[in-house]
Protein backbone atom coordinates (compact mmCIF):
# COMPACT_ATOMS: atom_id res chain seq x y z
CA UNK A 1 0.00 0.00 0.00
CA UNK A 2 2.31 2.07 1.01
CA UNK A 3 4.38 1.89 -2.76
CA UNK A 4 0.61 2.52 -4.41
CA UNK A 5 0.28 5.47 -2.11
CA UNK A 6 3.93 7.04 -2.96
CA UNK A 7 3.11 6.22 -6.93
CA UNK A 8 -0.81 7.30 -7.12
CA UNK A 9 -1.09 9.59 -4.52
CA UNK A 10 -0.59 13.53 -4.47
CA UNK A 11 0.73 14.07 -1.62
CA UNK A 12 2.16 18.03 -1.46
CA UNK A 13 4.58 19.73 -3.89
CA UNK A 14 1.95 19.31 -6.89
CA UNK A 15 0.94 16.44 -8.07
CA UNK A 16 4.22 14.98 -9.38
CA UNK A 17 5.27 15.00 -5.93
CA UNK A 18 8.75 16.18 -6.39
CA UNK A 19 10.39 17.74 -3.45
CA UNK A 20 11.47 21.14 -4.22
CA UNK A 21 14.78 20.03 -2.82
CA UNK A 22 16.12 17.43 -1.43
CA UNK A 23 16.51 18.26 1.42
CA UNK A 24 13.08 17.76 2.23
CA UNK A 25 13.35 14.25 1.88
CA UNK A 26 14.97 13.21 5.11
CA UNK A 27 17.40 10.66 4.64
CA UNK A 28 16.98 7.06 6.40
CA UNK A 29 18.04 7.18 10.47
CA UNK A 30 20.62 4.84 10.30
CA UNK A 31 22.25 4.72 6.46
CA UNK A 32 23.77 1.35 7.16
CA UNK A 33 23.21 -2.30 6.91
CA UNK A 34 23.42 -2.92 10.71
CA UNK A 35 22.08 0.75 11.43
CA UNK A 36 20.45 0.15 14.60
CA UNK A 37 22.59 -2.26 15.82
CA UNK A 38 25.27 0.18 15.24
CA UNK A 39 23.77 3.16 16.72
CA UNK A 40 23.34 1.22 20.11
CA UNK A 41 26.05 -0.83 20.49
CA UNK A 42 28.88 1.84 19.22
CA UNK A 43 30.13 -1.26 17.55
CA UNK A 44 33.92 -1.03 17.08
CA UNK A 45 32.82 -1.40 13.09
CA UNK A 46 31.18 2.48 13.36
CA UNK A 47 34.37 3.67 14.09
CA UNK A 48 36.22 2.06 10.97
CA UNK A 49 33.45 3.15 8.75
CA UNK A 50 33.43 6.67 7.26
CA UNK A 51 31.78 7.91 9.93
CA UNK A 52 29.82 10.37 8.10
CA UNK A 53 26.28 8.93 8.10
CA UNK A 54 27.09 6.70 4.85
CA UNK A 55 28.70 3.35 4.43
CA UNK A 56 31.90 3.36 4.48
CA UNK A 57 34.55 0.74 2.90
CA UNK A 58 33.90 -1.77 5.80
CA UNK A 59 29.92 -2.06 4.87
CA UNK A 60 30.96 -2.99 1.30
CA UNK A 61 33.34 -5.54 2.59
CA UNK A 62 30.70 -7.22 4.90
CA UNK A 63 28.05 -6.78 1.78
CA UNK A 64 30.45 -8.46 -0.44
CA UNK A 65 31.00 -11.39 2.27
CA UNK A 66 27.58 -12.31 2.34
CA UNK A 67 26.88 -12.03 -1.56
CA UNK A 68 30.01 -14.74 -1.73
CA UNK A 69 28.65 -16.89 1.08
CA UNK A 70 24.99 -16.57 -0.20
CA UNK A 71 26.69 -17.75 -3.72
CA UNK A 72 28.83 -20.67 -1.92
CA UNK A 73 25.76 -21.74 -0.21
CA UNK A 74 24.15 -21.80 -3.88
CA UNK A 75 26.66 -23.90 -5.43
CA UNK A 76 26.67 -26.05 -1.97
CA UNK A 77 23.01 -26.47 -2.21
CA UNK A 78 23.00 -27.17 -6.43
CA UNK A 79 25.56 -30.17 -5.07
CA UNK A 80 23.19 -32.09 -2.70
CA UNK A 81 20.71 -34.50 -4.18
CA UNK A 82 18.53 -34.96 -1.33
CA UNK A 83 18.21 -30.97 -1.15
CA UNK A 84 17.05 -31.02 -4.99
CA UNK A 85 13.38 -31.06 -4.45
CA UNK A 86 13.64 -27.50 -2.41
CA UNK A 87 16.21 -26.24 -5.36
CA UNK A 88 13.68 -23.81 -6.71
CA UNK A 89 12.43 -22.18 -4.33
CA UNK A 90 15.74 -22.06 -2.67
CA UNK A 91 17.74 -20.58 -5.60
CA UNK A 92 15.29 -18.00 -5.98
CA UNK A 93 15.00 -16.69 -2.30
CA UNK A 94 18.81 -16.71 -2.44
CA UNK A 95 18.87 -14.54 -5.70
CA UNK A 96 16.28 -12.05 -4.62
CA UNK A 97 18.26 -11.46 -1.45
CA UNK A 98 21.40 -11.45 -3.57
CA UNK A 99 19.28 -8.75 -5.82
CA UNK A 100 18.17 -6.75 -3.00
CA UNK A 101 21.86 -6.46 -1.34
CA UNK A 102 23.50 -5.28 -4.44
CA UNK A 103 20.58 -2.92 -5.28
CA UNK A 104 20.35 -1.09 -1.76
CA UNK A 105 23.74 -1.25 -0.54
CA UNK A 106 25.76 -1.04 -3.73
CA UNK A 107 23.89 0.96 -5.97
CA UNK A 108 22.95 3.42 -3.12
CA UNK A 109 19.65 2.88 -3.68
CA UNK A 110 18.45 2.88 0.37
CA UNK A 111 20.25 5.92 1.05
CA UNK A 112 19.41 7.65 -2.30
CA UNK A 113 16.37 9.59 -3.48
CA UNK A 114 13.02 8.07 -2.97
CA UNK A 115 11.93 9.04 -6.92
CA UNK A 116 14.91 6.64 -8.17
CA UNK A 117 13.60 3.42 -5.74
CA UNK A 118 9.83 4.69 -7.53
CA UNK A 119 10.92 4.61 -10.92
CA UNK A 120 13.46 1.10 -10.31
CA UNK A 121 10.70 -0.57 -8.28
CA UNK A 122 7.56 0.54 -10.44
CA UNK A 123 9.43 -1.34 -13.45
CA UNK A 124 10.35 -3.84 -11.38
CA UNK A 125 6.46 -4.35 -11.04
CA UNK A 126 5.94 -4.42 -14.40
CA UNK A 127 8.45 -6.58 -15.31
CA UNK A 128 7.82 -9.16 -13.27
CA UNK A 129 4.28 -9.27 -13.93
CA UNK A 130 5.19 -9.44 -18.15
CA UNK A 131 7.36 -12.49 -16.71
CA UNK A 132 4.42 -14.43 -14.64
CA UNK A 133 1.49 -13.38 -17.33
CA UNK A 134 3.82 -15.00 -19.88
CA UNK A 135 4.46 -17.68 -18.25
CA UNK A 136 0.97 -18.72 -17.13
CA UNK A 137 0.22 -18.23 -20.81
CA UNK A 138 2.97 -20.71 -22.29
CA UNK A 139 2.01 -23.15 -19.51
CA UNK A 140 -1.77 -23.20 -20.37
CA UNK A 141 -1.67 -22.65 -24.28
CA UNK A 142 1.87 -23.17 -25.34
CA UNK A 143 3.76 -21.38 -27.53
CA UNK A 144 3.92 -23.36 -31.14
CA UNK A 145 6.52 -25.94 -29.60
CA UNK B 1 8.96 25.91 -13.37
CA UNK B 2 11.57 27.82 -10.95
CA UNK B 3 15.26 26.37 -10.82
CA UNK B 4 16.62 25.11 -7.49
CA UNK B 5 20.39 25.35 -6.66
CA UNK B 6 20.82 22.42 -3.92
CA UNK B 7 23.64 20.62 -2.71
CA UNK B 8 23.45 16.45 -1.98
CA UNK B 9 25.93 14.42 -1.16
CA UNK B 10 28.45 17.05 -2.30
CA UNK B 11 27.12 17.48 -5.28
CA UNK B 12 25.66 20.36 -6.84
CA UNK B 13 22.19 20.24 -8.25
CA UNK B 14 21.26 23.30 -10.34
CA UNK B 15 17.87 21.79 -11.61
CA UNK B 16 13.87 21.84 -11.14
CA UNK B 17 13.44 18.39 -9.50
CA UNK B 18 16.27 18.73 -7.45
CA UNK B 19 18.03 15.38 -8.22
CA UNK B 20 20.63 14.74 -10.52
CA UNK B 21 19.09 14.41 -14.12
CA UNK B 22 22.11 12.14 -14.96
CA UNK B 23 21.12 9.85 -12.25
CA UNK B 24 17.65 10.07 -13.10
CA UNK B 25 18.58 9.15 -16.50
CA UNK B 26 20.79 6.29 -15.43
CA UNK B 27 17.03 4.96 -13.09
CA UNK B 28 15.39 4.96 -16.23
CA UNK B 29 17.58 3.33 -18.61
CA UNK B 30 18.04 0.25 -15.62
CA UNK B 31 14.04 0.38 -15.00
CA UNK B 32 13.76 -0.50 -19.15
CA UNK B 33 16.50 -2.69 -19.44
CA UNK B 34 14.88 -4.68 -16.05
CA UNK B 35 11.92 -5.14 -18.36
CA UNK B 36 14.03 -5.69 -21.70
CA UNK B 37 15.70 -8.66 -20.06
CA UNK B 38 12.71 -10.10 -17.91
CA UNK B 39 11.08 -10.76 -21.58
CA UNK B 40 13.88 -12.79 -22.08
CA UNK B 41 14.54 -14.60 -19.01
CA UNK B 42 10.81 -15.36 -19.24
CA UNK B 43 11.06 -16.41 -22.53
CA UNK B 44 13.60 -18.60 -21.65
CA UNK B 45 11.30 -20.22 -19.08
CA UNK B 46 9.22 -20.68 -21.19
CA UNK B 47 10.87 -22.99 -23.38
CA UNK B 48 12.52 -24.76 -20.73
CA UNK B 49 12.34 -28.38 -20.88
CA UNK B 50 10.99 -28.06 -24.85
CA UNK B 51 13.76 -28.87 -27.41
CA UNK B 52 12.86 -31.76 -29.22
CA UNK B 53 16.38 -32.47 -29.71
CA UNK B 54 20.05 -32.43 -27.66
CA UNK B 55 22.04 -31.24 -26.53
CA UNK B 56 20.23 -30.91 -23.23
CA UNK B 57 21.28 -28.43 -20.21
CA UNK B 58 22.45 -31.49 -17.83
CA UNK B 59 24.86 -32.04 -21.13
CA UNK B 60 26.36 -28.98 -21.61
CA UNK B 61 26.29 -26.29 -18.31
CA UNK B 62 29.58 -26.76 -16.13
CA UNK B 63 28.10 -25.24 -12.61
CA UNK B 64 31.86 -25.24 -11.29
CA UNK B 65 33.35 -22.93 -13.80
CA UNK B 66 29.93 -20.71 -14.30
CA UNK B 67 30.40 -20.11 -10.17
CA UNK B 68 34.08 -18.89 -10.17
CA UNK B 69 32.92 -16.38 -12.95
CA UNK B 70 29.93 -15.43 -11.06
CA UNK B 71 31.93 -15.07 -7.76
CA UNK B 72 34.54 -12.63 -10.07
CA UNK B 73 31.67 -10.68 -11.34
CA UNK B 74 30.07 -10.34 -7.94
CA UNK B 75 33.54 -9.07 -6.09
CA UNK B 76 33.86 -6.35 -9.22
CA UNK B 77 30.65 -5.10 -7.80
CA UNK B 78 32.74 -4.35 -4.78
CA UNK B 79 35.57 -2.82 -6.60
CA UNK B 80 33.60 -0.36 -8.08
CA UNK B 81 31.73 0.91 -5.21
CA UNK B 82 35.21 1.17 -3.54
CA UNK B 83 36.81 3.18 -6.55
CA UNK B 84 33.73 5.66 -5.94
CA UNK B 85 34.31 5.80 -2.61
CA UNK B 86 38.52 6.66 -2.58
CA UNK B 87 37.28 9.35 -5.63
CA UNK B 88 35.04 10.95 -3.18
CA UNK B 89 37.26 11.28 -0.71
CA UNK B 90 39.89 12.46 -3.16
CA UNK B 91 42.40 9.40 -2.37
CA UNK B 92 42.86 9.01 -6.29
CA UNK B 93 45.52 6.01 -6.13
CA UNK B 94 43.59 3.79 -4.67
CA UNK B 95 40.37 5.09 -6.93
CA UNK B 96 42.47 4.03 -9.95
CA UNK B 97 43.62 1.05 -8.14
CA UNK B 98 39.93 0.06 -7.65
CA UNK B 99 38.91 0.97 -10.98
CA UNK B 100 41.48 -0.89 -12.64
CA UNK B 101 40.53 -4.00 -10.88
CA UNK B 102 37.00 -3.78 -12.27
CA UNK B 103 38.20 -3.66 -15.17
CA UNK B 104 40.46 -6.86 -14.96
CA UNK B 105 37.92 -8.41 -13.02
CA UNK B 106 34.81 -7.81 -15.76
CA UNK B 107 37.83 -9.31 -18.56
CA UNK B 108 38.23 -11.92 -16.86
CA UNK B 109 34.57 -12.77 -16.75
CA UNK B 110 34.17 -12.33 -20.18
CA UNK B 111 36.83 -14.61 -21.08
CA UNK B 112 35.25 -17.11 -18.70
CA UNK B 113 32.52 -16.47 -20.94
CA UNK B 114 34.07 -16.96 -23.99
CA UNK B 115 35.81 -20.24 -22.79
CA UNK B 116 32.08 -20.86 -22.03
CA UNK B 117 30.85 -20.44 -25.99
CA UNK B 118 33.72 -21.74 -27.76
CA UNK B 119 33.50 -25.38 -25.39
CA UNK B 120 29.76 -25.31 -26.24
CA UNK B 121 30.04 -25.24 -29.52
CA UNK B 122 32.81 -27.64 -29.46
CA UNK B 123 30.55 -29.63 -27.94
CA UNK B 124 28.02 -29.33 -30.77
CA UNK B 125 25.78 -26.41 -28.55
CA UNK B 126 25.06 -23.50 -31.13
CA UNK B 127 22.34 -21.20 -31.00
CA UNK B 128 20.28 -22.94 -33.85
CA UNK B 129 21.23 -26.38 -32.84
CA UNK B 130 17.77 -26.41 -30.32
CA UNK B 131 15.12 -24.16 -28.09
CA UNK B 132 17.30 -24.42 -25.40
CA UNK B 133 20.60 -23.06 -27.29
CA UNK B 134 18.61 -20.32 -28.73
CA UNK B 135 17.36 -18.87 -25.82
CA UNK B 136 20.39 -19.51 -23.52
CA UNK B 137 23.05 -17.86 -26.25
CA UNK B 138 20.24 -14.81 -26.62
CA UNK B 139 20.08 -14.23 -23.09
CA UNK B 140 23.93 -14.82 -22.02
CA UNK B 141 25.03 -12.88 -25.19
CA UNK B 142 23.33 -9.74 -24.52
CA UNK B 143 24.27 -9.97 -21.01
CA UNK B 144 27.74 -10.46 -22.00
CA UNK B 145 27.42 -7.44 -24.68
CA UNK B 146 26.10 -5.15 -21.57
CA UNK B 147 29.24 -6.51 -19.89
CA UNK B 148 31.90 -5.50 -22.91
CA UNK B 149 30.26 -1.93 -22.76
CA UNK B 150 30.30 -1.51 -19.45
CA UNK B 151 34.16 -2.53 -19.60
CA UNK B 152 35.15 -0.43 -22.15
CA UNK B 153 32.98 2.50 -20.13
CA UNK B 154 34.77 1.97 -17.15
CA UNK B 155 38.39 2.01 -19.59
CA UNK B 156 37.41 5.57 -20.99
CA UNK B 157 36.47 6.69 -17.01
CA UNK B 158 40.22 5.06 -15.77
CA UNK B 159 42.20 7.22 -18.98
CA UNK B 160 39.83 10.05 -17.70
CA UNK B 161 40.50 9.71 -14.13
CA UNK B 162 44.65 9.42 -15.06
CA UNK B 163 44.75 12.54 -17.44
CA UNK B 164 42.81 14.69 -13.74
CA UNK B 165 39.72 14.82 -15.69
CA UNK B 166 37.63 12.71 -13.28
CA UNK B 167 37.73 13.85 -10.10
CA UNK B 168 36.14 14.33 -6.57
CA UNK B 169 34.12 16.99 -8.07
CA UNK B 170 32.49 15.50 -10.65
CA UNK B 171 32.53 11.54 -9.04
CA UNK B 172 28.90 11.52 -10.29
CA UNK B 173 30.65 10.48 -14.10
CA UNK B 174 31.73 7.07 -11.68
CA UNK B 175 28.48 6.94 -9.84
CA UNK B 176 26.32 6.61 -13.17
CA UNK B 177 28.83 3.94 -14.82
CA UNK B 178 28.88 2.33 -11.20
CA UNK B 179 25.02 1.83 -11.63
CA UNK B 180 25.14 0.37 -14.71
CA UNK B 181 28.23 -1.85 -13.27
CA UNK B 182 26.43 -3.65 -10.39
CA UNK B 183 23.16 -3.31 -12.81
CA UNK B 184 24.75 -5.86 -14.94
CA UNK B 185 25.96 -7.70 -11.53
CA UNK B 186 22.42 -8.15 -10.37
CA UNK B 187 21.16 -9.70 -14.17
CA UNK B 188 23.60 -12.15 -13.64
CA UNK B 189 22.54 -12.87 -10.08
CA UNK B 190 18.69 -13.96 -11.74
CA UNK B 191 20.58 -15.77 -14.65
CA UNK B 192 23.03 -17.36 -12.42
CA UNK B 193 19.94 -19.07 -10.42
CA UNK B 194 17.66 -19.78 -13.08
CA UNK B 195 19.77 -20.31 -16.35
CA UNK B 196 22.40 -22.56 -14.11
CA UNK B 197 21.37 -23.71 -11.45
CA UNK B 198 17.94 -24.40 -11.30
CA UNK B 199 18.11 -25.59 -15.31
CA UNK B 200 21.69 -27.52 -15.11
CA UNK B 201 19.71 -31.10 -14.14
CA UNK B 202 17.24 -30.72 -17.18
CA UNK B 203 17.76 -33.95 -19.03
CA UNK B 204 15.83 -35.34 -21.96
CA UNK B 205 12.14 -34.06 -22.08
CA UNK B 206 9.48 -36.32 -22.58
CA UNK B 207 8.76 -37.46 -26.22
CA UNK B 208 12.36 -35.99 -27.18
CA UNK B 209 15.42 -37.72 -28.95
CA UNK B 210 18.38 -38.50 -26.70
CA UNK B 211 21.60 -36.54 -27.05
CA UNK B 212 24.22 -39.27 -28.41
CA UNK B 213 27.18 -35.77 -29.02
CA UNK B 214 30.12 -36.83 -27.19
CA UNK B 215 31.98 -35.15 -24.22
Amino acid sequence: MSLLKDLFFYQGNKWWKIPETTELSKNPKNEHPFGGFMEKSKNILLILSSGKGHAGPIYYWIIAAILGIITMIEVWWFGIKELRYMLVPAMLIFSILKFALVVAFFMHLRFDHKMFSTIFITCMVVGILFFSVFLLLSAFHGLGT
Amino acid sequence: MSTNVTIHHGEEINNSTGVSHKKLLMWTFLGSDVMFFGTFIATFMAYRNKSLNGPYPEDTLNIPITSVSTFVLLMSSLGIVLALHYLKEAKMGLAKFWLLLVIIMGIIFIGFQIYEFSHFAHMGMTPQVNLFGSTFFTLTSLHGAHVSLGILWLIFLLINEHRGNLNSGNAIDLEIAGLYWHFVDIVWIVIFALLYLITANDGVPPGSIPWIGGH
